[in-house]
């Protein structure tokens, strides 16, 4: 909720916000209708973040994708990016961090 | 030596998720006598296990916890939820412990976070870092917790 409310601060209001309690949901759901952007937590039930991002390029799914995490140490901001996460915002983040990171593919 | 986050670095950590997130006045929150001991509590908790581990518990008073939920989600406090409350305990345990563990020795695994209406102990672990501030007159315990040996 914390993440949809910054969206709405950050100026993508327009967007249509599609939420997944869980991996196994946001594989079902990218497939369903894939997103422009995948933003989802380290820290997740069923099936930790990093292991959705890799499911969802084994299946052959290149939606961009992006970490929002209350932890960012620099081995995690390694294995996010070794695995395709285009970035990761830490928290608490600010509507700018959303901004920077989403502009280039959704403005 | 391994460093243990301390005290103050709790309370800045603290700080940043609210005024981020909570209450954009840095002067919303400040020290208390430490003074929190009553029952009458909302805890969030995440666990941490591997090269640390043990826990960060973050307890207020119903109120506060409601308070914090409304700010969270920009409700208004009267049509808070429980389960609107519970969300916001734990995102906050959740923020305020990943970034506590980024201060500690690594490598080790965060938890979902837990939350419950009142104490929570924690059998076999004891309290290392504690800081208690106040938010709106409401007291506010930011606890680390480690696992014996």
């Amino acid at each position: 909720m914390i993440v949809a409310r910054t969206l709405r601060v950050a100026g993508y209001d327009e967007h249509e916000i599609v939420e997944a309690g869980n991996g196994i949901q946001a594989l079902e759901s990218v497939a369903e209708a894939p997103p422009d952007v995948v933003l989802c937590d380290w820290n997740m039930p069923e099936m930790s973040g990093l292991e959705l991002l890799t499911a969802l390029r084994s299946a052959g799914w290149t939606v961009p994708f992006g970490f929002v995490t209350s932890e960012a140490s620099p081995q995690m901001r390694v294995a996010a990016m070794a695995a395709g996460a285009m970035f990761l915002i830490a928290k608490p983040f600010t509507a700018q961090d959303f901004q920077d990171a989403l502009d280039p593919m959704l403005a | 030596m391994t460093y243990i986050p301390s005290a103050d670095d709790l309370e800045v950590i603290t700080r940043e998720v609210w005024t981020s997130f909570l209450d954009g006045d840095p002067s919303g929150l400040v020290p208390s006598d430490g003074d929190n001991a009553t029952d009458d509590k909302v805890t969030g908790c995440v666990h941490l296990s591997g090269a640390y581990t043990g826990a960060i518990m973050l307890q207020c008073s119903p109120p506060a916890a409601r308070d914090a939920a409304a700010a969270l989600f920009s409700v208004s406090p009267d049509d808070v939820t429980p389960a609107e409350v519970v969300d916001a305990m734990g995102e906050i345990a959740n923020m305020v412990g990943g970034n506590v563990k980024s201060m500690l020795p690594g490598p080790s695994t965060l938890s979902l976070p837990s939350v419950i209406h009142g104490r929570l102990s924690l059998p076999g672990s004891q309290v290392v870092r504690e800081v208690t501030l106040a938010w709106r007159t409401q007291p506010l315990t930011v606890s680390l917790w480690r696992q014996a040996s």
